[in-house]
């Protein structure tokens, strides 16, 4: 008898939750690269847009506590060079830079930049035991390629397709008023979206929502993302 | 003193509550599990993950499960047969196409692509001498022995990307199996879903967590009115504690072995 009730008491008063340890597993991370075309052509509203749309992007992530601690971001510039102006950072410890527009638009160079940045991350994820999401690099650009050879932009592209066809990356574009939608489709593998006037805005919030989607999810493949309000395909 | 009553056997308790991103879109809960004792000792357990990606991921991982310790609870399993490993393999192997099998004809006879009932599954043969696991997909199976010893007998299998995993549905779902046969003293078995994977396993080194799980075993041990037990555990797994960490849904089946 003695026994029995020892036992029942102790159930009753077997909180779990005080007594159960976690495992201490890194955050997984679910790495964005924004590759930016901050050519001459992007000068005055246009790069005002982009700024405050950077802005949004951070306001959003920070909105979900998980997608803020997962999220990573990095920027890539190009006109007339390259710059990474942003390491991979999470969204949490991201300060949107105010970007400025001058020079020309080297963007094959721009992607091999981001796709090397993608390996070294993912390299930097494998030696600490971080896991991951298939990263994504998101090009948004009023132009095409110019101010670099032809065969620079041609190895990009095919670079990107092996990557895109071997899952390494999800590679996004999105043209701006006056580029040049048919060049760019001949470059990325997804179709090109052109953005309604300069709703960077919306774009940014979209790309929020669509990166806390993913970084919630536990099977890829289709994760649904949000409909897409500022741009057509 | 009443223990006259008292013979050896397993207690078992289990749970599958729906994550918090899943309650919030109104989704079900996409995992289900399901178990049953056998004669001889001998305890079935299944858990399953429904792919979120997938329409009809809850149908898949109910089919899954009911099905497959449906079909282990009419196996003929004595310590005879128990004691080859083959016959263990061959039957979580059986079980399994016997569950794809039963989700196929479902998706055949409800039009539905077999994709859209994508599901992981983990199987276990307990007895107190062995354990034996098959698993496809994500998810863990560990077991404690009589020395104390926590043994991970599966690891979750995902592809480079975190968020990817192979399906009992997938073309080459069953070729890509875990086994594991695990000849101890069996104290504990444990099997969980992903939900829990971040909590419950040192990814770094690929452990089971032991603070995670020997609390767990001691609450099962002692778990003698089950009701209760499992209303203690379904508050766990949406307690504030856990469900800051993880949003997936969660499903944990601990068992015991009673030896009085």
């Amino acid at each position: 008898m003695d026994y029995n009730i020892t036992q029942k008491v102790m159930i009753d008063t077997f909180n779990l939750d005080e007594v159960v340890e976690f495992a201490e597993n890194p955050e997984p991370r679910c790495p964005c690269v924004l590759l930016l075309d901050t050519s001459g052509s992007m000068e005055g509203e246009r790069i005002e847009a982009l700024n405050q749309g950077l802005l949004s992007l951070k306001d959003e992530l920070v909105k979900n506590s998980l997608a803020s601690r997962r999220v990573e971001v990095a920027i890539i510039t190009f006109d007339s060079n390259v710059n990474v102006v942003q390491d991979f950072v999470t969204a949490d410890q991201f300060n949107p830079p105010i970007l400025t527009a001058q020079g020309l638009t080297i963007m094959g160079s721009a992607i091999h930049k981001a796709l090397d940045l993608i390996q070294e991350r993912k390299s930097q994820y494998r030696t600490n035991g971080i896991a991951y999401y298939r990263p994504w690099v998101f090009m948004i650009t009023d132009g095409e390629p110019q101010g670099e050879l032809d065969h620079v932009v041609e190895q990009a592209a095919q670079r990107l397709q092996g990557d895109e066809s071997n899952k390494r990356v999800a590679f996004f574009t999105v043209g701006v008023e006056n580029a040049n939608m048919s060049r760019l489709s001949q470059i990325a593998v997804r179709s090109p979206l052109k953005l309604k006037g300069l709703n960077f805005i919306e774009m940014f919030v979209w790309l929020s929502a669509s990166m806390s989607a993913v970084s919630h999810s536990q099977v890829d493949e289709q994760v649904a993302l949000p409909p897409i309000g500022w741009g057509s395909v | 003193m009443n223990t006259s009553k008292q013979i050896s056997q397993w207690r078992i308790v289990a749970a599958s509550v729906c994550g918090t991103s899943h309650t919030k879109n109104q989704q079900l809960c996409q995992d289900a599990h399901h178990w049953q004792l056998l004669a001889n000792n001998v305890l079935v357990i299944a858990a399953a993950d429904g792919a979120g990606s997938a329409k009809l991921g809850k149908v898949g991982s109910m089919i899954a499960v009911e099905t497959a310790i449906d079909h282990l609870s009419r196996q003929e399993m004595t310590s005879d047969s128990l004691a080859n490993d083959d016959v263990l393999r061959y039957l979580l192997t059986d079980a399994m196409l016997v569950a794809r099998t039963s989700i196929e004809t479902e998706a055949d006879v409800c039009n539905h692509q077999l994709h859209d009932l994508a599901t992981t599954l983990i199987l276990m043969i307990a007895t107190p001498e062995v354990v034996a696991v098959g698993q496809v997909g994500d998810g863990l199976a560990v077991a404690k022995n009589g020395m104390g010893n926590l043994i991970a007998l599966t690891i979750p299998s995902n592809g480079e990307y975190i968020n990817q995993t192979t399906f009992l549905t997938s073309l080459d779902g069953l070729e890509t199996a875990q086994f594991k046969i695990c000849r101890d003293e069996i104290v504990n078995v444990g099997v969980l879903t992903d939900g829990l994977q971040m909590l419950a396993l040192n990814m770094i080194v690929g452990e089971p967590h032991k603070p995670f799980f020997f609390p767990l075993f001691e609450f099962v041990a002692n778990a003698e009115d089950r009701v209760l037990a499992k209303e203690h555990l379904m508050r766990f797994l949406s307690s504030d504690k856990i469900t800051q960490r993880t949003d997936d849904d969660l499903t944990l089946i601990l068992a015991a072995f009673i030896n009085s």
